[in-house]
């Protein structure tokens, strides 16, 4: 009942609620596990979901990743190391060297985040060899690259040939979105995948994990 | 703080001076002056005969000036109508809007076959339910002509129970002749309870139609003199076609239109000062190739708007027209024309915008054209809206709080504004390549059939209030028995 409430408060972007409920939760005797899958996880689906729908507004979407931000605040103390780290991927995501954009990459970002991935954001404007850093650092699964200008895409390239330089090609997966950008693109420039909206890039990038999973195996 | 500031919230707009509208009121008053206008009524000029006005000729009659000034000083310039629980919804008068649809259209597309055919009267209920459920019309007519009676006489009664028991919105309404009208009187006033009830809050106004050039028939006055009577809202309005029942000159269409309607004004004001009466028109042009009379043409909507501005001048509500195309089709053609025509009527600032939903030049009543045009009024409506200045929507300080670089999608100030700021589109595609691939490339078409599909499945009107089905039936009854009695004998 007070998980559902949590999962509710999240799809309302109600932080209030959702921070009084996870209190609840835990004093209950609900582990810090079962808030996470149970409410946070749970309630983020739904909102995924509505958003793929074009049932949510995108600043509705951002206020339930605002409960989902404050409710992990209270239960990442509680979450055991090993626990805390999530087991379903991790991706490193960028706008590349030039471009000043960042609204479509948050999104991308939130709704892995709810979907239960790691999201390592380097931020905006970030030339190649700060996205190798990150892949040595964070050892991804993924590396996803935004680009809004004509002037800026051809920069994808570049991080892909990075990659190819420092030998890290075949340990990771990439994907790209961004207005200039569709298949055909990626296509070309030798991207794994392509997705034109948020929701598609939370898909994507569970196809790309598994891929990459399969492969290590 | 800031002083002398002129403060405009919503676009302006307008096609004629005050200057300009007082020439228009000038000419209609010569031409009812120096023309004059026939009346086929034996009531009305037995009316003229005891006034100032001269009756020659058996059916001419010449209204001096000082009659028409009069007339206009009673006529109200606020008229209320009424949805069927009461509620006192469309408030006309100058500059407040209200869109509708049109009525009398002979055919529709069937929406199983594509065929043309014949309107019935589940036609007329079903468009009712549509028009019922859709946000941005606000009364309904018709739409369409009701053929599926025994008597050609009486097709009015039928006609306006299905339009009665599929929307709760206030009417406009036909009538075949006087008696008809009676009768829609009667059988509204099982809902509103009484004569004294109706005239405080009516239910719906009377659509009447003189004949351009100048003319005016004898079920049209009856009708005319029986809404006088009883104080119902008459809606006199002509449908000149500039060139052919006109002069092409805009000027003078305009001038005629407007004799036409103020002759109506004088006379039904002999009957009973101080009724309520709103001028109007189809003015428009005749297609000098086709001869077609033009419900989409530019010209249309400019002479509707320069007639509002003249109904403005002389504070009479005005029925206007919109939402109307010549095209056969609902296709590119309609929705631009209709496009048009709305933008126009609604900046004009006129008071009931009918025709909403007509295909084919007014010969086809389309419940598509009715739901995408739903959508245009939506549309022109968040324009009218306009723009509020102040502290809080210049925004100054959020901007400084979001910084060069950041964004405004996470700021309170997006939240608490957007929904009332933005339009939220119900058929338009704003989704990119790639989804509208995947969804299949559908067109606005394909969301208007969609949309409509799933009015007609799921709507459900408010029922009648109990026991008023049975009793407007016998009403219905009766005509019908008349009228097989007249063609007996």
């Amino acid at each position: 009942m007070t998980l559902q409430k949590i999962a509710d408060a999240m799809v309302e972007g109600d932080v209030e609620t959702g921070k009084e409920m996870a209190q609840k939760a835990l004093d209950e005797g609900h582990s810090p596990n079962q808030v996470l899958d149970d409410g946070v996880l749970a309630g983020m689906e739904v909102v995924g979901e509505r958003f793929k729908n074009y049932e949510m507004y995108i600043p509705e979407v951002l206020s339930s990743a605002k409960v989902m931000h404050e409710v992990m605040e209270i239960l990442r103390p509680k979450l055991v190391s090993g626990e805390q780290a999530s087991n379903k991927g991790t991706v490193v995501l960028g706008t590349v060297e030039g471009d000043m954009h960042d609204i479509g990459k948050n999104l991308v970002g939130l709704m892995l985040e709810g979907a239960g991935f790691k999201v390592i954001d380097i931020g905006i404007d970030q030339p190649a060899k700060n996205f190798i850093e990150a892949v040595k650092k964070e050892n991804p699964e993924v590396v996803g690259m935004s680009a809004l200008l004509t002037t800026t895409a051809p920069k994808i390239k570049e991080v892909l040939d990075a990659l190819e330089a420092e030998g890290l090609r075949d340990k990771v997966k990439t994907m790209a979105g961004g207005a200039v950008i569709d298949q055909a693109f990626v296509d070309e420039n030798g991207v794994d995948a392509y997705g034109p909206s948020a929701t598609a890039a939370m898909e994507i990038t569970q196809q790309l994990v598994d891929e990459v999973r399969k492969n290590a195996s | 703080m800031q002083v002398n500031q002129a403060h405009y919230s919503t676009p302006q707009f307008s096609v004629l001076s005050d200057d300009q509208c007082e020439m228009i009121f000038r000419g209609a008053l010569e031409v009812m002056e120096r023309v004059g206008g026939r009346f086929f009524n034996e009531e009305a000029l037995e009316l003229f005969r005891n006034s100032d006005a001269l009756v020659t000729d058996d059916t001419l009659v010449k209204i001096p000036a000082s009659m028409t000034l009069r007339a206009l000083k009673d006529s109200p310039s606020k008229i209320t109508l009424c949805s069927r629980d009461g509620k006192r919804d469309v408030h006309l008068g100058r500059n407040e809007v209200y869109f509708g649809t049109g009525s009398d259209c002979p055919f529709i597309y069937d929406r199983e076959t594509g065929e043309r055919r014949r309107y019935t009267c589940n036609d007329v209920y079903d468009a009712a339910r549509v028009a019922d459920y859709l946000p941005n019309i606000d009364f309904f007519m018709s739409l369409g002509l009701a053929s599926d009676v025994q008597h050609d006489e009486t097709y009015d009664r039928h006609q306006y129970f299905s339009m009665v028991s599929g929307t709760s919105k206030p009417l406009v309404v036909t009538a075949v002749d006087g008696e008809g009208l009676r009768d829609l009187y009667e059988m509204e006033q099982l809902i509103v309870g009484g004569e004294d009830e109706f005239r405080l809050n009516p239910r719906f106004a009377v659509y009447i139609e003189p004949s351009s050039p100048l003319a005016h028939g004898e079920e049209v006055l009856e009708k005319l003199l029986y809404c006088a009577e009883k104080q119902i809202p008459a809606i006199y309005t002509p449908c000149p076609s500039a060139g052919a029942t006109a002069p092409a000159t805009l000027p003078g269409l305009l001038v005629q239109s407007l004799a036409e309607s103020l002759q109506g004004l004088v006379l039904a004001h002999l009957k009973k000062p101080g009724m309520p009466f709103i001028m109007g028109g189809v003015i428009t042009i005749m297609d000098m190739k086709t001869s077609n009379y033009c419900y989409g043409a530019p010209e249309l909507s400019l002479s509707c708007a320069a007639l509002t501005d003249v109904s403005k001048y002389l504070n009479i509500p005005m029925f206007s027209t919109a939402g109307c195309t010549d095209s056969r089709a609902v296709d590119e053609q309609a929705a631009l024309e209709a496009q048009i025509s709305i933008e126009t009527a609604f900046l004009s600032g006129a008071s009931l915008v009918h025709d909403v939903g007509y295909l084919d030049s007014g010969l086809n009543g389309s419940l598509e054209m009715l739901v995408l045009c739903d959508e245009i009024i939506g549309m022109v409506k968040h324009l009218g809206k306009g723009i509020t200045v102040n502290e809080d929507s210049l925004a100054a300080d959020v901007t400084d709080q979001v910084k060069p670089g950041g964004n405004f999608l996470t700021h309170s100030h997006t939240h608490k504004h957007y929904k009332q700021e933005f339009y939220f589109p119900k058929l338009l595609d704003r989704h990119n390549v790639e989804t509208w691939r995947a969804q299949g490339r559908s067109t606005i078409l394909d969301h208007v059939n969609k949309s409509l599909n799933n009015i007609l499945e799921t709507h459900q009107p408010e029922p009648l209030p109990e026991g008023v089905e049975e009793k407007m039936k016998q009403i219905i009854k009766k005509a019908d028995e008349k009228a097989a009695e007249g063609k007996k004998g």
